[in-house]
């Protein structure tokens, strides 16, 4: 029987509270520059929710701020980088120093991962990976479960690499809007979000508008990830800043590159970051003040509108 | 001395390196690029000789229309005008591995002699010294790609023997590599690099060098490498660009040089 849920709308430290468990498998939205669930990870850091498994394709500053604050005890991805602005600097001190685990994949091998745990399936058939060192464990040994190479049972002489089923415990993904449901619309460009969050036990969404749901009903087929999927919705504004968020909002190349010179240097610059830009500020409208202004945003905000 | 109309009569190694990269693509091509010097080739090659270029980013973008100086996947400017903004398995999935993009495009990391990419970490597994970014989609487009085309600054470390830790085939050990592991063989390679541009050897592989940059010898490629890449049989130079694709990379596709470095003119006394 469906029962239509509740309300779904609480604040980010309300919602990090309900369904951030210290060890939880945590999918990670956005990529690269582009709509980092920033404000949703800045809370876990503030209620500092430790030894995650952060898993996505594309990790970046999001990821990169939870191994800042030493939460993260491994990752299953395809990539940590920031492209232009480098490497995640304290993800790759923390798989340098041993105090991070590592499961590579490639992109397709992570996004094929969340298909089979958005589709009950215990494990998808890959093409990728065939060859690669990619297969093996990081000391290079044969990894059994991680995936296995079989033939198709229709034709013996084609190979297929079988890679895990993957459901999260929890993920957290920024949006353009919500309706209170959890009703979501994602615009532009979606990377593996939507099969991550349908393969996740809970999602946490941050959106930059609340809508209403006669809204939603209105124009149906906008609706990215429907509300069975969906367990919070967080109402902030701005919340992938410094990242983008498609059709609201460009980066912000100073504050991304602010954080990447204290990540680069690690300690003590980078905990004084951490102090000065999470826990010092209560909530992400603190930290949006004291890291920018009205301005600042408005010219964001008119630079995305040139480019769509 | 009247000056030439058709040859700039200054260009850079890296300006250059980006325009034989350019010149590698043809028209219709379906391309799968990465940010970086991938874009701009193909950015530059959609202006001037492949309008009909395709480009497919894989945060999901297929058929954009660029505008510079895009410094991410994620970037709106790698976005504008696109046909349709999807999802990774979109792109990754059911174009890639479905068989409907013509080239791969990346970056370099480091590449070997038979052409496998290390993107993952220096030092072999269980003995990293540095870690790197990982695979991102370089493994899928080296995995089904039946072309695979790699750009990047020619020096030593970039080109071991053999790679630490090999995150994207190539043609693996040699001739058989592929299909022994289940690959698709139908593949080639094409590295081009501010020294050489360098093709797999149809034969044994290997890569080998197919053409020189200007006022560059056999012997400064050499020097680059660290494997002794054979040379082509038909070894020619590189040609010059033409005057109206270096304006074209300079104005419209980095003019803002996020990208192209500043460095000194290719001497072109005497020639």
């Amino acid at each position: 029987m469906l029962v239509m849920p509740p309300n779904k709308v609480m604040t980010a430290a309300e919602a990090v509270t309900r369904f951030v468990r210290p060890g939880n498998v945590l999918g990670m939205g956005g990529q690269n520059i582009g709509r980092c669930p920033m404000a949703l990870t800045h809370e876990i850091i503030r209620q500092r929710v430790g030894g995650l498994t952060v898993v996505g394709c594309n990790l970046s500053l999001s990821m990169d701020q939870l191994a800042a604050a030493g939460l993260i005890r491994r990752t299953e991805c395809g990539t940590g980088n920031l492209e232009r602005f480098g490497t995640t600097f304290c993800w790759r001190r923390g798989i340098e120093n041993g105090t991070i685990e590592i499961e590579d994949y490639s992109h397709l091998a992570m996004v094929s991962r969340f298909l089979a745990g958005e589709m009950g399936l215990p494990f998808m058939p890959v093409r990728s990976l065939l060859g690669s060192d990619i297969l093996w464990a990081p000391d290079g040994a044969p990894k059994p479960g991680k995936a296995v190479i079989t033939e198709n049972p229709w034709d013996p002489a084609e190979r297929v690499v079988l890679v895990r089923a993957l459901q999260p415990d929890v993920s957290i993904v920024h949006a353009q809007r919500a309706d209170p449901l959890g009703n979501v619309i994602i615009e532009g460009f979606a990377t593996h979000e939507p099969e991550m969050t349908r393969a996740s036990r809970h999602v946490i969404v941050s959106c930059e508008e609340l809508v209403s749901t006669d809204e939603i009903r209105a124009h149906p087929e906008r609706t990215t990830i429907p509300f069975m999927y969906v367990h919070a919705v967080v109402v902030q504004r701005y919340g992938a800043f410094p990242t983008s968020t498609y059709a609201y909002y460009d980066y912000d190349g100073g504050q991304i590159g602010a954080y990447q010179d204290a990540a680069r240097t690690g300690s003590p610059a980078i905990d004084e970051y951490l102090r000065r830009h999470v826990w010092e500020c209560a909530t992400f409208d603190d930290y949006l003040r004291q890291a920018t202004d009205g301005d600042r945003l408005m010219a964001l905000t008119k630079a995305m509108q040139e480019l769509i | 001395m009247a000056p030439e109309t058709t040859h700039a009569a200054a260009f850079s190694r890296q300006e250059l390196m980006v325009i034989e990269a350019a010149r590698q693509l043809r028209d219709g091509d379906v391309v799968f690029v990465g940010t970086g010097l991938p874009m701009l080739a193909t950015t530059l090659a959609q202006r001037t000789h492949a309008p009909n270029v395709v480009m497919v980013i894989e945060s999901g973008v297929i058929a954009p229309q660029v505008r510079p100086t895009p410094i991410s996947v994620s970037d709106p400017k790698a976005m504008y005008r696109a046909m349709k903004l999807g999802t990774l398995r979109e792109v990754l999935g059911c174009l890639l591995q479905r068989g409907l993009i013509d080239v791969g495009f990346v970056g370099g990391a480091q590449i070997d002699r038979y052409a496998n990419i290390n993107s993952t970490q220096i030092g072999p597994p269980g003995a990293m010294k540095r870690r790197l970014p990982g695979s991102g989609g370089a493994n899928d487009m080296a995995s089904h790609c039946r072309r695979l085309l790699i750009i990047t600054h020619h020096e030593k470390r970039r080109f071991p023997e053999r790679c630490d830790y090999v995150t994207s085939p190539g043609f693996l050990d040699g001739p058989g590599g592929r299909a022994r592991v289940g690959l698709n063989p139908d593949f080639a390679v094409t590295v081009v690099t501010d020294l050489a541009v360098m093709e797999n050897d149809p034969r044994t592989y290997a890569l080998r060098i197919v053409r020189l940059m200007p006022g560059i010898t056999v012997e400064d490629v050499h020097v680059e490498t660290g494997f002794r890449p054979d040379v082509a049989p038909d070894l020619r130079e590189v040609p010059p660009p033409d005057a109206e694709v270096l304006d074209r990379l300079r104005h419209d596709v980095d003019p803002g040089r996020v990208y192209l470095k500043s460095e000194d003119a290719v001497p072109t006394a005497g020639r």
